[in-house]
């Protein structure tokens, strides 16, 4: 497997003099689904620009597919890396959908036929079919939201940055822009690095997690990262509530095998951990119980 | 929420809808020229009826036009007001040494029908395309790429920054805010229009980075597929045909 992301020893200050990243370190393998956690402020959005080559890294230490991305032509690392940031009124600049979609095709220096191809492509992946001529201030924010990941899909990047792709949004925009996410990674193969504060999706999100606060903190599985509450807590974080949950019951005595992160993973614990026990899971009170329940749950309260 | 769109009739269907963007932009522009120069204020006149035939048949509601021409002609108005006392002339009438002279209510009245006819064309001329076509004519046209991109952009964050506004506006009433003319609504006025200031600079960051982002580099590309039919060239020579018109009759005025 490819390596599609290596980030090495990447320092940046703000002009004013403050370290917004710290030594940081990534590597990210090909079609690997990545979420980056921290808390505001962390410097997500800078490594982003990093990312994508707007900001330039003074050492050719931001590699995309083995590439110095700083030193790439503009058509070739638009081609590698898109960026999806987090307000869409920031990233729907031009007066309607399809010239928005058009803009980064256009600027590779593609044909018209292909440009048109590509919108009509990216609209269609997110679900936005007949929008070609809408303007930005008619839509809804979950519409702009979409138009904002089709104006970067048409790029046809291998690598999809997304900046809380999910913040604001109603719960079926919500699923809607999760499921679109996961149908690039699984059926696309397109590698996936998305910084977001929406505990409750990341086990649908994330094969790892990242976590950033100036420099790499914490790096592992969902899971793993979340079991550790006191570099939840030092991070401003919060473990999703089934995985809480699932550690009250353990007080109980309902133990599975893993705690799930999911309500889907939830279901295929519990079956299981049931069917273990012929069909049957006591639960009961004993002496320590409501003092191990205190102790998970102020191990995760802020 | 209610945005001042001045392309909100664009949709309709009119002999001036169908009219080939870029011819509609030139031969308004002459015909604006043309305009403006009249010296006569009966041909002034004509021309004012002329845009208004022009209106009629883009079919435009008036109401829509004249709600936007409003403005425009509040500025011209203290002319109309002004020049009858200031200007020299014939006087009409005189009481207590204060008189009203012919030639400044001729040129009054002038200067008020040449701005009412050319913000009325204008008006025409920007409600009948929509509003990303008119910039990809302008593009089209050769005018300066900066110029296009800064009335392209300019008309897209209009309507965010109404959106800012109006929440901040909201935020503000909602705290028990009251616009009173005192020094203290003053100060929280200004400082909102401040904010609005620094949150549009932030913001503009912002759009540039999501631009670096897709490759802009400064020059605007876009797909422009407009097509003259027998039809434009058609109405755009009756366009040209009139500008000439005025012009020599006009000189033979003169």
């Amino acid at each position: 497997m490819k390596t599609a992301i290596s980030i090495t020893d990447l320092n940046y200050s703000y002009p004013d003099g403050t370290k917004a990243l710290d030594n940081v370190n990534i590597e990210v393998e090909q079609g690997e689904k990545i979420v980056i956690m921290g808390p505001n402020g962390a410097g997500k959005t800078t490594l982003f620009l990093h990312l994508n080559g707007v900001i330039r890294a003074e050492q050719d230490n931001v590699k995309i597919f083995g590439n110095n991305i700083g030193s790439m032509k503009t058509e070739d690392r638009i081609r590698e890396v898109g960026v999806v940031f987090a307000e869409p009124d920031d990233q729907l600049f031009m007066s309607t959908v399809y010239d928005d979609i058009a803009f980064g095709p256009l600027n590779m220096g593609l044909s018209e036929e292909e440009v048109d191809r590509r919108v009509k492509k990216a609209l269609a992946t997110v679900g936005l079919e007949g929008f070609e001529d809408k303007v930005p201030h008619h839509m809804s924010f979950g519409q702009k939201k979409k138009a904002a990941l089709a104006a970067v899909l048409s790029m046809e990047p291998r690598v999809l940055v997304l900046d809380e792709p999910t913040a604001n949004l109603d719960p079926k925009s919500r699923a809607d822009l999760i499921r679109v996410i996961n149908d690039l990674n699984k059926n696309h193969g397109i590698t996936t690095v998305i910084a977001m504060h929406d505990i409750n999706a990341l086990s649908e999100l994330a094969d790892r997690v990242y976590v950033l606060n100036r420099s790499i903190v914490a790096e592992g599985p969902t899971r793993d990262i979340f079991s550790d509450h006191v570099l939840v807590k030092e991070n401003n974080l919060d473990a999703p509530d089934i995985f809480k949950f699932f550690k009250i019951m353990k007080c109980f005595g309902g133990d599975c095998d893993q705690t799930p992160m999911s309500i889907d993973e939830s279901v295929k614990e519990l079956t299981q951990a049931i069917e273990a026990l012929e069909g049957k899971m006591s639960l009961h009170i004993h002496e320590s119980t409501h003092e191990m329940v205190n102790d998970v749950i102020s191990s995760y309260r802020h | 929420m209610k945005y001042p769109e001045i392309d909100k009739y664009a949709e309709l269907d009119s002999l001036i809808h169908r009219f080939d963007p870029r011819a509609k932009i030139i031969t308004f522009t002459l015909l604006i020229f043309s305009f403006v120069f009249i010296e006569d204020i009966r041909i002034a006149f004509v021309s004012l009826l002329f845009s208004s035939f022009i209106l009629l048949v883009s079919r435009i509601p008036f109401g829509f036009i004249f709600n936007r021409m409003k403005p425009g002609l509040i500025f011209v108005m203290p002319f109309l007001i002004v020049m009858p006392f200031a200007l020299d002339g014939n006087v009409l009438y005189s009481y207590n040494g204060i008189s009203i002279s012919y030639d400044g209510l001729y040129y009054g009245s002038l200067v008020v029908i040449r701005a009412a006819t050319s913000i009325m064309l204008t008006l025409i001329m920007l409600g009948t395309t929509k509003m990303d076509t008119t910039m990809k004519s302008l593009h089209s046209l050769k005018v300066p790429s900066p110029f296009v991109q800064t009335l392209m952009f300019s008309y897209r964050y209009i309507f965010v920054f109404i959106d800012e506004f109006l929440s901040m506006w909201t935020s503000m009433k909602a705290k028990g805010f009251k616009v009173k003319a005192n020094k203290h609504s003053l100060s929280i006025i200004g400082n909102l229009v401040g904010m609005i200031l620094v949150r549009s600079y932030e913001r503009a960051e912002r759009v540039y980075h999501s631009m670096a982002s897709k490759g802009y580099t400064g020059e605007s590309r876009t797909i422009v597929k407009f097509k003259m039919q027998t039809a434009d060239y058609g109405l755009a020579a009756i366009l040209i045909g009139t500008v000439l018109i005025f012009i020599i009759y006009g000189m033979s005025l003169s």
